[in-house]
């Protein structure tokens, strides 16, 4: 008879003070922190903190397909693994992998596939195994944005990256990057993720909301997307600073 | 202990000619500045067209780059100088393979690329030497697979390479054949010329400053032998450090001045 | 050295061992050092406990979860505390998806032993009601890179956990649970500080806290958990053998190597107040 203490819903998603219930504004974004190469027996890899999402990438490829019935003649493969820590969320979540990490699994490799170049690489696979170590709301849009940032510095070809955050509507108002809770108990939220527009639709939301919703979504977007930048690029122009004077 | 070849000498990576049109890090063409995938290189399409590592979008009105690299423009080619990539085995490169696995009639081999490559018996053994008539020979002295172990190192060349097969090998010509002592390490790819330098500089910086041989090749393996540990390491903390800084001016100075420094530093003359 | 998967070449495996004959080691270490230690605690907000650790480049992070249920019936009044372990595949190229390999059980279980024997966990202190409600511990632990020796860095990493852990504290009344709004933690809930120090072993030569290449040539590992003053666990692993006087030899090392490493660790300044 396993009795332990729910995490309640509060009743008011927004303060006193007319913030939410962190203290952000609206349309403002958790802090965001992102890292390239951390794993170094992988062949590219991306850390990435969001609010209190801790989220790690790695990719391998591309290398030999196993089991070898899934290999295509003619192109490579994509096979992305999402899977979430036990501890990763309030209720200890049992160690094997669910449906619902398996349908997010699915929808990461949706979002990604479109990006690479697969017909070079026929009989090849490229793995991303993505694992939540602390999840809390938007976490399917973190691991867009970190898997795309791992596939990067593995140095495999691609069209461009790919940035995701979630908008929603909680106690009647458009907000931008909602938490766990505002997930959970908010009316309506919508994970976007830019270029090739991939959108996934939970809960009630009108037309004109939806493209309020939209324009939300875009603003966000290029300001994770500059944090992506920056983070590939940094790792390499801080060295160049150190070491040249002269003009890059 | 020896190696199967006569000693080593020089170790610079195979001549390609189409290695003569590749740019490297320190070209003075080379723009430095850090591009990523998805960027926007140029909309200038009437007089730029997409190179290495760059492509047309779909309404062909921007070239964008592929990789994380260097932005390079090469008369009216813009490239991309891959800062990350994986080994693609061609014709004619010089790899260090590691045997992983063998059968009678064949080894196999990783050398770090997607596929394994293949090494048959009769590249193993250089033709003529077997005693017997013109073109034929002691067909058993190079029929089986007892010359080398899972688990050597060979430095090979790759003979053919492309989609459909494996790469195949062999281990007959100049400096090849198998290492039996020293010690292999690995770098990204791309950043390999940056360790030979332009001319071969920074390579013989090495070698002279820290007195060893080293063998560097194409799939990122760097072949190292010093008179002592306290050299090789400090050897390989030079590599890693030209790993890291190879899209940035005036490595090859650095890197003796540290090389220099480390020296005094870590009590070894 | 060189990025391979399972066959490490044979010129490594020299190298390795005629330098370790000189007492030297690519890294710069001696016969019975450490790599470096990072820690850090409380890192995962969804857990009751948790620690990021590093012991060189290999990385553990554990979490800690509880849930109440009823005890084993042939032990009453005393809470559970279970380990399990995952190599996730982003570690290591070796590493597969998939149900727990040999490796990962062999982890969990290494590191269970060394904390059950010590009486590490107060697992009487875990009792809310005997027969009825007692806590059940969770104690995760996922390799994020792998780099050689798991079993110490686990070894330290759950430790950590478990001092920096802060359960709701529950009071059986009138029939039910209540809580208190209060909380245990790794002061009430941790004793003893078991250390767990693992050894390879190349031919003739020993030596402590394998790194990779070197956990990849091992003959074979044994790996002894010490208290202040007892050996509470062995487990080797491998096909080497240790003779009686290595086991001797060994066994005082790592009372020596322990209770160096607790010092220097000071595992204890990880409680939190809550």
């Amino acid at each position: 008879m396993p009795l332990i203490i729910k995490d309640e819903y509060p009743e008011k998603l927004f303060r006193e003070d007319g913030k939410r219930l962190d203290g952000r504004e609206k349309h403002e974004l958790r802090p965001i922190k992102m890292e390239v190469g951390v794993l170094k027996n992988a062949d590219g890899s991306a850390y990435l903190e969001w609010g209190n999402n801790k989220i790690f990438a790695a990719v391998y490829g591309p290398r030999d397909v196993h089991p070898h019935y899934l290999a295509k003649p003619d192109k490579g493969i994509l096979r992305v693994f999402y899977r979430m820590a036990t501890f990763s969320v309030f209720e200890r979540k049992r160690p094997a992998p669910g449906r619902r990490e398996k349908e997010i699994s699915m929808v990461l490799t949706d979002c990604l596939e479109p990006l690479l170049f697969l017909e070079l690489y026929p009989g090849n696979s490229f793995e991303v195994f993505i694992n939540v170590m602390n999840a809390d709301g938007g976490t399917r849009c973190a691991c867009a944005t970190v898997a795309a940032l791992a596939l990067a510095d593995a140095g495999v070809p691609m069209r461009s990256l790919v940035t995701a955050v979630a908008v929603g509507k909680i106690d009647g108002e458009l907000v931008t990057d909602l938490s766990g809770i505002e997930d959970k108990a908010g009316e309506a939220d919508l994970p976007c993720a830019i270029t090739w527009f991939n959108e996934e639709f939970d809960g009630k939301m009108d037309l004109e909301e939806f493209e309020k919703c939209l324009t939300l979504a875009k603003n966000a977007l290029t300001k994770i997307h500059e944090i992506q930048l920056n983070v590939l690029k940094n790792k390499y122009i801080a060295i160049q600073e150190e070491y040249s004077g002269g003009k890059n | 202990m020896e190696n199967e070849e006569e000693e080593l000498i020089e170790e610079t990576i195979t001549d390609n000619d189409e290695d003569k049109e590749l740019p490297e890090f320190d070209g003075e063409d080379i723009s430095r500045e850090v591009v990523v995938p998805g960027e926007v290189l140029t909309e200038d399409t009437k007089n730029f067209l997409p190179g290495r590592g760059t492509i047309f979008n779909k309404e062909r009105n921007k070239i964008i780059s592929l990789n994380i690299g260097l932005k390079q423009i090469n008369k009216n080619y813009i490239n991309v100088i891959p800062l990350k990539g994986f080994y693609t085995p061609r014709a004619g490169d010089k790899v260090i393979a590691l045997v992983t696995d063998k059968n009678p009639v064949k080894y196999r081999c990783d050398i770090n690329a997607k596929d394994e490559g293949v090494l048959k018996p009769r590249n193993t053994v250089k033709r003529g030497k077997t005693r017997g008539f013109r073109g034929g020979g002691s067909e058993s002295a190079d029929n089986s697979t007892d010359k080398y172990q899972i688990g050597d190192i060979l430095i090979v060349k790759v003979l053919s390479a492309d989609r459909l097969n494996q790469p195949e090998l062999t281990t007959v010509g100049q400096y090849l054949g198998k290492r039996r002592d020293g010690i292999v390490i690995s770098i990204d790819p791309p950043k390999i010329p940056r360790v030979i330098g332009r001319n071969g500089s920074m390579i013989k910086m090495l070698k002279n400053l820290t007195k060893s041989n080293i063998f560097v090749t194409q799939n990122g393996r760097i072949w190292l032998k010093g008179e002592n540990i306290a050299y090789e390491r400090l050897l390989i903390d030079a590599i890693k450090k030209i790993e890291r800084e190879a899209h940035t001016v005036g490595l090859t100075d650095r890197i003796t001045k540290y090389i220099d420094n480390e020296k005094k530093i870590r009590g070894i003359n | 050295m060189m990025n391979t998967k399972r066959v490490i070449s044979t010129i490594e495996k020299n190298y390795i061992l005629n330098n370790l004959r000189k007492e030297e080691r690519i890294d710069g270490r001696g016969l019975w050092e450490y790599r470096d230690w990072t820690i850090k605690p409380d890192v995962i907000s969804s857990a009751e406990g948790s620690a990021d650790v590093t012991l060189g480049d290999t990385k553990i992070i554990t979490g800690l979860k509880y849930d109440v249920g009823a005890p084993f019936p042939d032990l009453p009044e005393e809470g559970v505390c279970t380990f399990m372990a995952e190599l996730l595949p982003l570690a290591s190229p070796i590493f597969e998806r998939g149900p727990p390999s040999e490796q990962s059980i062999e982890l969990a279980r290494v590191v269970d032993r060394g904390i059950r024997h010590a009486d590490c966990v107060q697992t009487k202190k875990l009792c809310i009601k005997a027969n009825k409600a007692v806590y059940i511990l969770f104690v995760d632990l996922y390799v994020i890179n792998y780099s050689g020796n798991l079993i110490d860095a686990g070894g330290i990493s759950s430790l950590t956990t478990l001092i920096s852990s802060h359960i709701p504290e529950g009071k059986w009344v009138d029939d039910q649970i209540e809580w208190t709004g209060k909380y245990l933690t790794g002061e009430t809930i941790v004793n003893e500080l078991p250390i767990v120090t693992t050894y390879g072993k190349i031919n003739d030569i020993i030596f402590l806290d394998p790194n990779l290449p070197e956990e990849l040539v091992s003959d074979g590992k044994i790996s002894i958990s010490v208290t202040e003053d007892k050996i509470t666990s062995i487990q080797k692993s491998g096909l080497a053998t240790f003779s009686l006087e290595e086991i001797d030899m060994l066994t005082k090392k790592s009372m020596e190597i322990g209770k160096k490493l607790r010092k220097e660790l000071n595992l204890w300044q990880y409680k939190v107040k809550y």
